[in-house]
């Protein structure tokens, strides 16, 4: 990012979150075909900020678009959506979308350098238009005008009545007459099981004779989660100096957000009470009066604002530092000074030191760790537009939205998703209706997009419940396309491999989405390239899933170090099934002199790695080494070497790019870490190996 | 001759005749390396340092010429034998790794010791005769003072791949 356009850059972050908000918020509108009040309001800010900041970058295009937007939006905030008539409400949508697109490309444009669409005159008469309409609609109900006037000034009067009753719980009780509001930090989760801890603390000090808290079964009752969330957690206490004591300990916990306490006043329920009946016969005077309620409410949920935004590059720098001080500790703690030496202190405090870099290493991971419902909820916009296009019926479910990623997989996962949801879209879903019934299906498709998280890796399923992979045609099209030998008889699984070779289109017709042929095989190397795979399965007539699996985070993984001759390798602990110390005599000699091991009663190739990579040293004789069972995904199989070093937790660092151009990666060797003593080791990766091996 | 010595001074020499020259000489400092018997010359501004102690570890499957990859203060600097590169048999023994920086990628180049640095005259630089089939040699240049030539080491060519 150019230091030197701050500004820039923070606009352009700034409007494209408004407008992947704005979208979720257009997306949840249409489905019920209508904008609750306070997405208008929304719509309403977010176009108003759009407008603000583009005029701000004299970005005038961007400003005047926005400006009739707001201008639309200011109609039917004052007079609800009613004024849009039913015919007109999918021309609204409609035009709201393309407006995020045109804002989209625009903004895309600001950022590529490039000059702005100076032609925005036919868009903002569509927009007119609609304006026109809402107009005459609104001139057509100037008789009912009183009570749409009175509308707007409704909701605010119901906020006071709200208030009150929070407040009341906060204070009608005469027996605790001192009482404490305890709101959590959003989101921190367990808000019953927090509020738990709290009473156990001031338990410690206060008979429970002399304390009450509400709601008064978060010790057993989950859903109080919520009700603590909304209206905070509830202390009550007979003497003011119980309260005092216990306000320490309050400030104290874990995930305290603020707190207030409240002194019962007999007065004040009347008051409260009194306000109440005032806005239904006076609706003017009310409204001001509840503004200062609402906002002092307000200020019981302080500014969510507990987020700040930092460049990924900074980000980049700790995992680094973090990494080398990982390596650091290590060195520092296996140094070879220490050897033979008894040190019960520093042995203690060592331990003290790896607990505490392990802990550094998990919050500097997790800062990177970001949800990957964003790249989600941008798919809802593709099935809505496909739907449209194709004249399909279909919905998305999303599952485990909230499972994080690292952001540059997050980043690196959204073309491939768009492109199988096309597909699934385009070539999964059933043609028509009629199709889908005749199958026993319900006539509306689904596509089921989820993630969850192994522990090591996350697995992204992409389900349609359409009519499957047609093997015949794939295979049919892949031979025509020079992909497939006609003489060869090739497995189902074989024939959906080629589903992921370049060059490759099920469908006769290029679609405008999918069909072009880039789809697939464009989807394997993104995912390959963050060290991903992609597996596709099917059934006929039930539809088909396509599962990337992508590991968590490339920077640091638990690595056990083997010895081969004089080099040094890392092999993923994850990978590693068991190791085995066999003579040669249990080695199995095939027909191709290859060999094979048994182990629980199955039969497993064997690599050596010294053969493999030509090195110069290492043992020949199965007896005087070792076999590692290694297993990644499909690939299952022994690997000969000297030794075991130990395991160890280790950095991993991309191999210099200039060897990059000698391919090495295909034969699994994957990167490089630094030992404890300074020397290298190379980390291999198990399935490119195997492929390796068996290709040569 | 005393114009050629001129081209040829060492730094001092340069300095205080540049100040009477009214054009400043088009000079670039060089380090001159030997690989083989051979004098060869790189960039001194792409040096980042020389190194006789790091330990360079093998990685396989790799053109023989590239000897692995050396531990760099963190980073992995992959490690090129000029003499292999050049088709020579390679010396095992007493080495130096002259590390570079060739617009952002390192790389260390295994030679057999290192001369000195000498300022060379840009014009002076002779490009190579059109059909000698000389890898990794952009231009030569003749030493006035110790008599020989040395070779202008192709980097561009160092980081290309067959």
């Amino acid at each position: 990012m150019g230091s030197g356009n701050d500004i820039l850059d923070a606009y352009i972050y700034e409007t494209n979150s408004l407008l992947e908000q704005l979208e979720t918020i257009l997306l949840e509108s249409e489905k019920t075909n209508d904008f609750s009040q306070e997405n208008i309001n929304e719509i309403f800010r977010t176009m108003h900020t759009i407008k603000g900041s583009s005029a701000m970058m004299e970005f005038d295009t961007l400003a005047t678009v926005a400006h009739r937007i707001e201008d639309m939006f200011f109609l039917i905030r004052e007079n609800s959506l009613d004024v849009v008539p039913q015919s007109e409400r999918s021309t609204l949508f409609d035009l709201l979308f393309q407006s995020i697109d045109y804002f989209r490309g625009e903004v895309e444009k600001i950022q590529a350098n490039e000059p702005l669409d100076k032609d925005i005159d036919s868009f903002l008469e569509n927009i007119n238009r609609l304006i026109g309409k809402i107009k005459g609609e609104q001139e057509e109900n100037t008789s009912s005008a009183p009570a749409a006037g009175a509308s707007p000034a409704a909701p605010p009067a119901e906020a006071p009545a709200a208030e009150a009753s929070a407040l009341s719980a906060s204070e009608g009780d005469k027996d605790f007459p001192y009482s404490l509001q305890v709101f959590f930090d959003e989101g921190c989760g367990m808000e019953n099981l927090r509020s738990f801890m709290l009473v156990a603390a001031i338990r410690d000090f206060c008979s429970e004779a002399d304390f009450a808290f509400l709601p008064a079964d978060v010790e057993t009752n989950p859903e109080t989660a919520e009700a603590v969330v909304e209206h905070g957690f509830l202390l009550k206490f007979k003497t003011a100096a119980q309260r005092d004591q216990a306000i320490p300990s309050v400030a104290s916990a874990g995930s305290v957000q603020s707190y207030q306490a409240h002194d019962y006043t007999p007065p004040a329920p009347k008051t409260a009470e009194k306000e109440g009946p005032a806005p239904a016969t006076h609706a003017e005077s009310a409204a001001p009066a509840a503004q200062p309620a609402a906002s002092a409410g307000g200020g019981q949920h302080p500014a969510k604002e507990s987020l700040i935004s930092v460049n990924l590059s900074k980000l980049d720098q700790l995992a680094a530092v973090v990494g080398e001080i990982v390596i650091t500790e290590s060195m520092v703690t296996a140094s070879p000074d220490l050897k033979g030496l008894h040190l019960d202190s520093f042995t203690k405090s060592a331990r003290q030191l790896r607990k505490l870099t392990d802990e550094l290493q998990d919050v500097s991971m997790s800062l990177r760790m970001v949800p990957v419902s964003a790249s989600f909820q941008k798919m809802n916009r593709i099935v809505r537009d496909m739907c449209k296009k194709l004249n399909k019926r279909a919905r998305l479910t999303l599952i485990g939205e909230n499972t994080e990623v690292d952001k540059t997989i997050v980043d690196s996962i959204g073309d491939p998703l768009m492109h199988i949801i096309r597909n699934s879209m385009d070539h999964g879903i059933e043609e028509t209706e009629a199709a889908r019934i005749a199958a026993g299906k319900d006539p509306e498709g689904e596509i089921i997009l989820s993630a969850r998280d192994t522990g090591s890796e996350v697995i992204i399923e992409i389900q349609d419940d359409g009519q499957g992979v047609n093997y015949d045609a794939v295979l049919k099209k892949a031979i025509k396309n020079g992909i497939a030998s006609p003489d060869v008889e090739y497995s189902h699984k074989e024939i959906l491999n080629f589903l992921m070779m370049p060059g490759f289109s099920t469908n006769t017709e290029v679609t405008q989405f999918s069909g072009r042929g880039v789809g697939m095989d464009v989807v394997k190397q993104n995912i390959e390239g963050v060290g991903g795979t992609v597996s596709i399965s099917s059934v006929p007539g039930q539809g088909m899933t396509t599962t990337l699996k992508i590991p968590l985070t490339m920077s640091i993984m638990d690595g056990m170090e083997v010895a081969v001759g004089d080099s040094i390798f890392t092999i993923p602990i994850n990978n590693i099934r068991q190791s085995y110390k066999v003579s040669s005599d249990s080695i199995i000699h095939d027909s191709t002199n290859g060999e094979m091991f048994k182990c629980l009663d199955n039969f497993y190739p064997i690599i050596r790695a010294r053969d493999l990579y030509q090195l110069e040293k290492g043992f020949t004789d199965i007896g005087d080494g070792i076999l590692m069972w290694l297993e990644s995904g499909e690939c299952s199989y022994c690997l000969f070497v000297d030794e075991l070093i130990g395991e160890q937790q280790v950095v991993v660092k991309q191999l210099p790019g200039y060897l990059n151009n000698y391919n090495i990666k295909n034969y699994g060797i994957n990167g490089c870490t630094l030992l404890g003593d300074g020397s290298i080791s190379i980390i291999l990766d198990v399935a490119n190996l195997y492929a390796a091996a068996h290709g040569v | 001759m005393n114009e050629e010595n001129l081209m040829f001074a060492t730094e001092d020499i340069l300095t205080a005749s540049a100040e009477q020259a009214e054009e400043p000489l088009d000079v670039k400092k060089y380090l001159i390396f030997l690989t083989d018997g051979l004098k060869m010359g790189v960039d001194a501004e792409q040096v980042v340092e020389i190194n006789n102690d790091a330990v360079i570890t093998y990685l396989p499957m790799l053109p023989h010429y590239i000897k692995g990859i050396v531990n760099l203060r963190g980073a992995m600097v992959p490690i090129l034998d000029i003499r292999l590169r050049l088709g020579k048999p390679s010396q095992e023994d007493d080495f130096l790794i002259i590390v570079l920086n060739l617009d952002g990628t390192q790389i260390g180049i295994l030679v057999d010791s290192v001369d000195q640095m000498v300022d060379i005259p840009r014009n002076s630089i002779l490009p190579m005769p059109a059909h000698a089939n000389q890898q990794l040699v952009s231009g030569m240049c003749s030493m006035p003072e110790t008599g020989g030539t040395v070779l202008i080491l192709d980097c561009a060519q160092l980081l290309a791949h067959e």
